[in-house]
């Protein structure tokens, strides 16, 4: 528990530090999240070791302590979110105007801690509203042409939470507990409970960009720095997502699980399919990454869906896998699309013509990591994509979802070569751009990794199987 | 994961060409003579290694290379004899083909990025024929797919960029119904390896419907490489890509993987038994015919010379579909023999074709008049592929056919013959007037189209830039070889009887 | 749960509901941002209700309130200063430090 803590603390001071002194931010980002990721493999194999542990902040009893806990998963996802980082910092350290960003970024990366370590509802609370300061401010730092999407978010985040705070008081008010352990084995299936559910469950799904909940995602990813893009894409959306995760799996009481699994399952196949045609309509680069962005979480929602309405464990497993994949594709691929809006100086999809041959590596990051969102072997999304399908085909029922799960594979291919087919045109351009090989290799990074997962694929599965419960 | 030879021999061969490609990736536009010794490095090497294997399977060795992938369906390198029929022909060609394009692309541009992308193509076909199981199959499926199709785009004029797309929606599509298929078959009875006589009959009376829809999604997941109709529409396309590039596609890699898949399915995945209890042979079969029919018929009318051709590959092609379907000995040994007769007749029509357009311009049939004369060398290895195409004794072409019809008849299915003979008239019909304009018309008086002179510092032969000429003769020679000595013991006719003698008789 | 509880939950849901009425319906940025404090001001007012049922008040639930105030002024805040910003003609300064 405690490399648990220091991995969180270490981004905490870091922050903290530079909104003080705002110098040579990149490298001391890049030094505190280096740190954090060994302190968080630390505690993940600490974790593996000897299980699941917990800690009572401020020696205050059960029920009135904030209670920490890891367990697997949430280690996991600390060390996940601290790579994430890391990649992004050293990309950023050498394209960063902004000073400003790297307190932001600590800060969201002690947040995104503390949330993967909180265990109450109300701390939940805490840790979303924060994670949406900390993006909204983030978002803001790229000027004049963000400050809309970025109040938009902020109002939408906002009312998002006081749904979900008014979930947190009816649940409260029922049960009188906040812990979500203690909560799980207490809830039954009554229509205050219902109602809490409900009414937390579409706070989480605005703050998650959850189809159809995902208008305020688009603009505000597209128009943040290229590295805010990455991170709140990334890492940011992931939060709320976790958090409906466990309220969906621990604490759902059994009567509500199956009308709630096929609601998720239903909106997870809208947003893959109308997220991906956004997607490749939309004549704006970053948007185009963005759209992608709700459209993969429609696999995460469609695979929590089928985990909670057929009771099908494996699914649960496809949901860590995505969100692990998909983190670490579109980091590859907001950089890469930050990098060649750089470069040609030019926010449409259309300025990539002939990008194959004025910015080769940038251009393979962008396609390699759209293979990995398409779902082509042996990348990591198509070890999610194959551990969703495979549980699809027992029973007759579930066929059609295989089928949507077919049509988004399709779709997805779409958007993806879309661009890379334009990538190939070799009409005739100004003068060659100036390129930063460096640059692009550092966006190419994350995507080599998302396809290097198939190299540690079979221990990887079979471990999270294992802790998925 | 064994360390020995034979576990190393599999992978080893995969990487022979994935390694130079990945780092011709590196080399500046300049570094031509490193990219050419990486280039032809990788080629002899990959052959080498092809020849020891050929040696060890014929002395009795086993070749696997496994690797953990997917829980209970890891990747599976394994060399078996109808892998190694497939290995040895593209390993073969891609020598013939990389000192061809070589010679095709000198003075072009991004070359770096044609031949890295070439060498990967080369990569999956071959990790393709080594798959030892669906789902490492899928996985080299699909890279080919993603390495191929920079390739067709490499020119990146508009049609090359619509051909791209149009290749892509197809063989994407075909992909993501292949993976449906194969994560059916996964889901009911897990993932095995190949085996001779196949494994799931035990499968067959629980699950006959499921079986029957993933042999759907299969056929056309592999069916749109394969270019069987109505998926055939981004064959002809792709054809905008540079002649080297229709070469690999038609006789080395995509076309040949999408019925490699097809020759897995049936008799290493099904097996005789279960097509048979199923019926599912017959709607391939008719698919296959109809195939023949269509791709002669549309060849026909085509005036453009590499559209011809592959319109042409639509039809042969199927010939090994045909030979599939109708599930006989001799039908299947016909089959398998047709996949290195036809893939060594179609490179050297295309290296010919590339050699014409490349040297003066000639592009459609009309300009073919008097090839012969300027260019004999070349018209003559054009002459006997296309001869051997119609299916004249003694040519490849013709032992192919005879033992498909051979095949037919003894499953009783005499209308198959009627398919063969109509086809190799239409065959006739749009081959015999390229010859016969090539050798016997006078030329053009304004001149040939666009002529060109090579300068290279090796000798120049009369007619052309010698990597040009040189891959024709070979592969046509091979062509001629494997048609006059299909009786004997290293023809690929007798390795297909081989092939064929342990999937009949287990 | 008394006749006074019961009223006082009213009262909360009603603010709730009208703070998300307003937020939904507003476009000006100082009436949203008047939106989401009324609607703040339901969630809190509910807590605090809740933590009345027993004879002797709840003190977690003041905590939480507590806590939920500073997060309320810290966002009100941040929307004021971006408000401003969006209708500032000039390129704003970077937001925050």
């Amino acid at each position: 528990m405690n490399f648990a803590l220091v991995s969180l603390s270490i981004p905490l001071f870091t922050g903290l530090l530079l909104l003080m002194i705002p110098r040579y931010g990149g490298p001391w980002v890049v030094l505190s999240s280096t740190l954090s990721l060994a302190a968080a493999v630390a505690s993940l194999v600490e974790v593996v070791d000897s299980g699941n542990q917990a800690v009572l902040l401020g020696g205050w009893p059960e029920l009135l302590a904030i209670r920490l806990h890891l367990e697997p998963i949430n280690a996991l996802l600390l060390a996940f979110t601290a790579l994430i980082q890391l990649l992004v910092s050293l990309y950023w350290s050498r394209n960063c105007r902004n000073d400003g960003f790297w307190a932001l970024a600590s800060l969201l990366h002690a947040t995104l801690a503390a949330l993967w370590l909180s265990g109450d509802l109300f701390n939940w609370y805490v840790t979303l509203e924060l994670l949406s300061l900390v993006s909204v401010s983030m978002v803001a730092l790229a000027g004049k042409d963000s400050i809309k999407p970025a109040l938009n978010y902020l109002f939408l985040s906002l009312l998002a939470s006081l749904c979900y705070l008014l979930g947190v008081a009816i649940i409260y008010g029922r049960y009188g507990v906040l812990d979500f352990q203690i909560l799980s084995r207490m809830t039954v299936g009554d229509t205050s409970t219902a109602m809490a559910m409900l009414l937390m469950t579409l706070g989480l799904m605005v703050k998650g960009a959850l189809w159809p909940l995902h208008l305020w995602l688009p603009p505000a990813h597209s128009r943040a720095p290229t590295a805010v893009s990455a991170l709140l894409s990334a890492l940011v959306v992931k939060g709320p997502l976790f958090i409906l995760t466990l309220l969906w799996t621990r604490m759902a009481p059994m009567e509500l699980t199956d009308k709630g699994g096929e609601f998720l399952a239903v909106m997870g196949v809208f947003a893959l399919l109308v997220g991906g045609w956004c997607s490749f309509r939309t004549p704006l680069l970053k948007e185009m990454v963005a759209y992608s962005t709700v459209a993969q979480l429609g696999y995460v929602m469609l695979a929590l869906g089928l985990m909670l309405q057929w009771q099908l464990r494996e699914t649960l497993v496809a949901l860590w896998l995505f969100v692990l994949a998909h983190g670490l594709a579109k980091t590859s691929m907001f950089l890469a699309a930050g990098e060649m809006q750089r470069i040609f100086g030019n926010k449409r999809v259309t300025a990539l013509r002939g990008a194959s041959q004025t910015a080769p590596v940038a251009m393979f990051a962008f396609a390699v990591a759209g293979g990995s969102l398409i779902g082509l072997p042996p990348s990591g999304g198509f070890l999610a994509k194959w551990l969703l399908l495979e549980p699809l085909f027992y029973d007759l029922q579930r066929w059609p979802l295989a089928f949507a799960v077919l049509l988004s594979t399709l779709v997805s291919a779409a958007y993806v070569f879309r661009i890379v087919t334009l990538a190939f045109d070799r009409a005739e351009r100004g003068q060659a751009p100036s390129r930063d090989r460096v640059s692009e290799w550092l966006a190419l990074l994350p995507a080599l990794l998302v396809w290097g997962m198939a190299l540690v694929s079979e221990p990887l599965i079979l471990w999270l199987t294992r802790v998925a419960q | 994961m064994s360390l020995s030879w034979t576990g190393i021999l599999p992978l080893a061969v995969v990487l022979s060409s994935l390694v130079p490609g990945l780092l011709i990736f590196t080399l500046r536009e300049d570094q031509q003579q490193l990219r050419t010794f990486l280039n032809l490095l990788g080629a002899v090497i990959k052959l080498v290694l092809v020849a020891l294997m050929l040696y060890g399977v014929s002395q009795g060795a086993v070749f696997r290379f496994e690797f953990p992938f997917l829980p209970e369906a890891g990747i599976l390198l394994h060399g078996d004899a109808l892998s190694l029929q497939f290995v040895s022909l593209s390993s073969v060609l891609w020598l013939a083909t990389t000192v061809y394009a070589i010679g095709y692309l000198e003075g072009a541009a991004l070359k770096s990025r044609f031949f890295g992308y070439f060498s990967l193509c080369v990569s999956a076909t071959v990790g393709l024929a080594l798959a030892g199981n669906l789902v490492t199959f899928l996985l080299f499926y699909e890279l080919l797919t993603l390495a191929t199709f920079p390739l067709v785009v490499h020119t990146g004029t508009p049609e090359a960029l619509r051909a791209g797309r149009v290749y892509l929606a197809y063989t994407l599509g075909g992909g993501a119904l292949a993976l449906m298929g194969i994560a059916l078959l996964h889901s009911i009875g897990g993932t095995e390896s190949f085996t001779t006589g196949g494994y799931l009959a035990p499968l067959m009376a629980e699950h006959s419907a499921s079986l029957m829809l993933a042999f759907g999604l299969l056929v056309a997941g592999f069916g749109v490489k394969a270019a069987l109709i109505p998926l055939h529409g981004w064959l002809p396309m792709a054809m905008v890509a540079p002649a080297p590039v229709s070469a690999l596609l038609h006789a080395v890699a995509v076309v040949k993987a999408g019925v490699f898949g097809l020759v897995r399915l049936v008799y290493n995945v099904y097996g005789v038994d279960v097509m048979d209890a199923l019926h599912l042979n017959d709607p391939l079969l008719w698919v296959a015919s109809a195939t023949i029919i269509y791709g002669s018929l549309r060849a026909l009318t085509q005036t453009n010379l590499k559209k011809r051709l592959a319109y042409s590959t639509v039809s042969q092609v199927s010939y090994i579909a045909f030979g599939v379907g109708l599930l006989g000995p001799l039908a299947a040994a016909g089959a398998l023999a047709h996949l290195v007769h036809q893939g060594l007749m179609k490179v050297t029509l295309f290296y010919c074709a590339g050699a014409f357009a490349q040297t003066l311009g000639v592009h459609r049939v009309q300009e073919m008049n008097g090839l012969g004369k300027r260019m004999p060398a070349t018209m003559a290895a054009f002459t006997v592929c296309a001869l051997g195409m119609i299916g004249i004794p003694p040519m490849a072409g013709f032992i192919s056919k005879w033992y498909l019809g051979l095949g037919a008849l003894q499953v009783n299915k005499e209308w198959g013959l009627a398919v063969l003979v109509i086809s190799a008239l239409l065959n006739a019909a749009y081959f015999l007037p390229l010859i016969y304009r090539g050798w016997f018309s006078a030329p053009g008086k304004e001149g040939w189209p666009a002529e060109k002179t090579f300068q290279t510092r090796l000798t120049r032969l009369p007619e052309s830039h010698w990597m040009l000429v040189v891959p024709c003769l070979f592969t046509a020679m091979l062509s001629l070889l494997a048609g006059l000595f299909a009786a004997s013991d290293l023809s690929p006719l007798a390795w297909g009887l081989l092939i064929v003698d342990r999937e009949f008789q287990p | 749960m008394t006749d006074t509880l019961l009223f006082y939950l009213l009262v909360a849901s009603f603010l709730w509901a009208a703070g998300l009425h307003g937020l939904i319906v507003a476009r000006h940025v100082l009436r949203r941002v008047i939106a989401v404090n009324i609607m703040t001001a339901g969630v809190f007012l509910a807590l605090v209700t809740l933590a009345a049922r027993a004879p002797e008040p709840d003190p977690v639930l003041h905590a939480l309130v507590l806590t939920g105030l500073v997060i309320s002024v810290s966002a009100t805040a941040l929307a004021l200063h971006l408000g401003t910003a969006a209708f500032s003609t000039e390129k704003p300064e970077p937001t925050t430090r």
